[in-house]
């Protein structure tokens, strides 16, 4: 559904990545793992459109992105929820949520789309009128993947959502996802600090190391693997 | 540097030379005074000019209180002067005034970034400019024995003299390892901080160099006219003629004021023939043109004609 | 000093504070939104001014009627200038945007300020209608008829941006790309064009100022500059975001200047306002404009 071919993107005369290719299938979690730095949350962007790629191509349901402005790859159904959530920070969690649902498309749908955004985060519904800014890290969370649902993506890009967040919130975070892509058909593509969490929620997973694709498979087999044990799990190598 | 470099170095020095030898004898091959008139004029902007080229063309701040300076140099000098103070006194006074007013500005103003300096500078030179014009809204004349030994050609040595003074400073400037901190510093200020350089320090160097010329640019203007109201060399014109020419003829570089002022008070001179004012339309266009599409100025635009008419020519050294 | 003399002298301050508000809030909107500092801003009091003289000299047409005409001529030369001119720092990073910006709106206003002088010569303008002179008195204190329409005008046209702002989606999407432009462009909004709209609605605000200047004051090709001073101090002592205070931060001035004015003197009242708006960059460098 999406696929992302040989992207290299350069920050100013600096590599940051290097014939990166990712694919998500229709239905899928994704996760992307790697050490800071390795070039996950520039994908992402690049993907999104926030960030051009010197060369290679993204794909999404036989549409080219990589020439599309960010706005516009809204519309045709990718979302981004970006580290640090980079929420309108002065503006109400309603009025953010509109906003979520800008394109025409979602616009049409906007109330219907509010109902089971409120449905699937009741506490939403509840502070609908305070001021995001003043919210916990966890509801700005929900916040943030709420608003990227309003524009009724098929493929969600969530950027570390587990950043900040205490454990309880990261579980709700992670079953909410699980739940959005199980009953509503979102894709995912997640990017993660935390690799076991992710590796048990995806399907399956990618490992980025400065830049560059390194390994790729199953979430299982993933998880099972001794090097990536080591390497992204914290585990003593055998 | 490569031999093409070189050589072309050298075939400036050498013409930099010629035109400076003309120019000196110039009022011994002419007496008319409009030409002496055009060429003070013409050297008293190539100061001016250079002197805010060292502010913003060096170190990226844009100073547009910069009248300021120039004004005060003016007051300062006219004071002195028709106090009885020998007028070189005057003018160096002016100069180190200014310099000093600049310096003790400087420390709070440079903690504002980028365009709050800019207008925080506008806004103390306005505050100069209406007190001055509230406190002296007269004319400042000269005495009557100061005008019958007003020699035009003297002042035009001296308007020479301070023109490659000006230019010899940035010159140097240039070339000095504070320079190289200061071009740092424009390019990307918190990358500069990040390698060590110290940007306030750097900031307020190009600050005095700027003000301190401006200041003496500012004596020479007391020293020329006869008569003039005290607020006008305070008046915000100087400091918008100083940024449209340094940056229409290149700021940043060393010829880049001097081609700016040439054309500037030639086209002033010219229109005002037929079109008052209009010049500064004009300027005022070629302005936003380079800002946005030339940013090298005419400086620019001619090394990219020679390149284009003399293709293959040696390596271009900058982008 | 009488109470009475004191209160004329404030509604006096008020109501040219009101236009100073008018204007300001123009300039707020372009530079929360676009980050861009438009120096020429004064220049568009100016061309609005200009635009209702002409219309009233020429046609008789009311200057406030005029409004419905130059208002829409005034975003339409808005877009012009953001499209040809501004819209290129955008690509910049923020501090080059702001440098840059600074810049190109020095050439404008330049540009603007002669090509006014040579087209409208330099004399002072100002619409007389028939009930120019006409005044309201109340408890002994004056209130000039034109002025009191200029601000009631004032007072609908920032009501009616703060309810754009406030209500409508358009409106939403600019204070949302003014609070963080990437997240903007990350629900969708296209952002070059929130930026377009706002840049031409601060141009409207500027040109509606200077219509009310020219029937209640005077205008000449030289006003911009003063203008653009003016609305800067009053953006810089209210702070961005809210039109509405902004608005009373220009009362505010107004009311200030008119204070100094009976202390110490007429001579002094732009220094005043300067000093404090000195006063303000120094004990708020960043704040004011930062969030």
């Amino acid at each position: 559904m999406l696929e992302a071919e040989g992207l290299d993107v350069f920050y100013g005369d600096l590599q940051a990545l290097w014939q990166v290719s990712v694919r998500v299938d229709a239905h899928e979690i994704v996760a992307l793992l790697g050490p800071n730095g390795a070039g996950k949350t520039t994908l992402l962007r690049t993907i999104a459109g926030l960030q051009r790629a010197a060369s290679g191509a993204v794909v999404f349901e036989s549409r080219a992105l990589h020439h599309e402005p960010a706005h516009r790859i809204v519309a045709l159904g990718v979302s981004l929820v970006p580290e640090g959530r980079r929420l309108f920070a002065g503006m109400t969690v309603l009025e953010n949520l509109e906003l979520g649902a800008f394109t025409p498309k979602a616009r049409q749908r906007r109330e219907e789309t509010l109902t089971w955004i409120y449905e699937i985060f009741p506490v939403l519904a509840e502070r609908r009128d305070q001021v995001a800014g003043t919210m916990s890290g966890g509801e700005q969370q929900m916040l943030a993947i709420g608003r990227a649902l309003m524009a009724r993506p098929k493929i969600l890009l969530l950027d570390e959502p587990s950043l900040g967040l205490a454990p309880i919130a990261v579980r709700r975070i992670f079953d909410v996802i699980r739940q959005i892509n199980a009953h509503l058909e979102v894709s995912v593509l997640l990017v993660e600090q935390n690799a076991r969490a992710a590796l048990k929620l995806a399907h399956r997973a990618y490992l980025l190391q400065t830049g560059r694709i390194v390994g790729e498979g199953s979430a299982e087999a993933l998880l099972r693997d001794e090097q990536v044990q080591s390497a992204y799990l914290g585990l003593p190598s055998a | 540097m490569t031999v093409n470099a070189r050589a072309r170095g050298t075939i400036t020095a050498g013409l930099a030379t010629l035109v400076l030898a003309m120019l000196a004898i110039l009022p011994a091959w002419t007496a008319r005074t409009d030409v002496l008139n055009l060429g003070f004029l013409i050297f008293l902007y190539v100061t001016l000019a250079q002197s805010l080229n060292a502010l913003v063309g060096f170190a990226g701040q844009i100073n547009l209180g910069h009248a300021a300076f120039f004004g005060i140099g003016a007051f300062v000098m006219r004071w002195l002067w028709i106090s009885g103070v020998h007028p070189y006194l005057g003018l160096l006074a002016g100069g180190v005034v200014a310099l000093l007013f600049g310096l003790v500005i400087g420390v709070p103003a440079f903690r504002l970034r980028g365009a709050y300096f800019a207008i925080g500078t506008l806004g103390l030179a306005e505050i100069l400019r209406i007190t001055v014009g509230n406190v002296l809204p007269v004319v400042s004349t000269l005495p009557a024995d100061f005008i019958t030994g007003y020699s035009l050609v003297h002042r035009y040595y001296l308007a020479l003299g301070l023109a490659v003074l000006t230019v010899a400073a940035l010159w140097v400037l240039g070339r000095s390892r504070i320079g190289l901190g200061m071009l740092a510093l424009r390019e990307d200020e918190d990358a500069a901080e990040a390698t060590g350089v110290n940007t306030l320090a750097h900031k307020l160097v190009a600050l005095a160099i700027s003000t301190a010329l401006a200041g003496l640019a500012g004596g020479l203007f007391a020293f020329y006219h006869v008569s003039y109201y005290y607020q006008l060399p305070f008046s915000p014109a100087w400091t918008f003629d100083a940024l449209l020419i340094a940056f229409v003829g290149g700021v940043g570089t060393l010829a880049g004021p001097i081609v700016g002022a040439v054309f500037y008070v030639l086209m002033k001179e010219i229109l005002t023939r037929s079109l008052v004012e209009l010049h500064l339309l004009i300027f005022g266009v070629l302005f936003i043109l380079v800002v946005i599409v030339l940013p090298g100025g005419l400086v620019e635009a001619a090394s990219r004609l020679r390149r284009l008419l003399v293709p293959g020519r040696g390596l271009s050294q900058s982008r | 000093m009488s109470p009475q003399f004191l209160i004329q002298q404030l509604v006096f301050g008020l109501l040219t504070g009101a236009l100073y508000g008018l204007a300001a809030a123009g300039l707020s909107l372009v530079f929360g939104v676009l980050r861009v500092l438009n120096v020429a801003h004064g220049e568009l009091v100016m061309i609005g001014g200009y635009a209702s003289f002409w219309l009233f000299a020429r046609s008789g047409l009311d200057p406030f009627l005029s409004l419905l005409l130059t208002a829409p001529l005034m975003f339409v030369i808005g877009l012009g200038l953001h499209q040809g001119l501004f819209a290129y720092v955008e690509t910049l990073e923020e501090e080059p945007r702001i440098k840059n910006s600074l810049l190109i709106g020095f050439g404008l206003a330049l540009a603007f300020h002669n090509l006014a002088i040579r087209l409208w010569t330099a004399d002072e303008r100002s619409i007389n209608t028939a009930y120019s002179g006409a005044v309201v008195t109340l408890g002994g204190v004056v209130f000039p008829v034109v002025r009191l329409g200029a601000l009631a005008v004032a007072i609908v046209a920032i009501g009616a941006i703060h309810l754009f702002l406030r209500r409508t989606y358009l409106g939403k999407a600019i204070r949302g790309t003014a609070e963080d432009w990437e997240a903007a462009s990350m629900v969708g909004i296209d952002i070059r064009r929130t930026y377009l709209v706002a840049f031409a609605l601060g141009s409207v605000l500027a040109g509606v100022a200077g219509t009310l200047v020219s029937v209640g004051y005077s205008i000449n090709p030289g006003i911009g500059l003063e203008w653009t001073l003016k609305a800067l101090i009053v953006v810089v002592l209210a702070g961005l975001g809210s039109m509405p205070g902004t608005f009373l931060g220009g009362l505010l001035l107004g009311a200030a200047e008119s204070a100094s004015t009976l202390f110490i003197g007429g001579a002094y009242r732009e220094v005043v306002a300067l000093v404090i708006f000195l006063l303000v960059l120094m004990v708020r460098p960043q704040g004011l404009f930062g969030r």
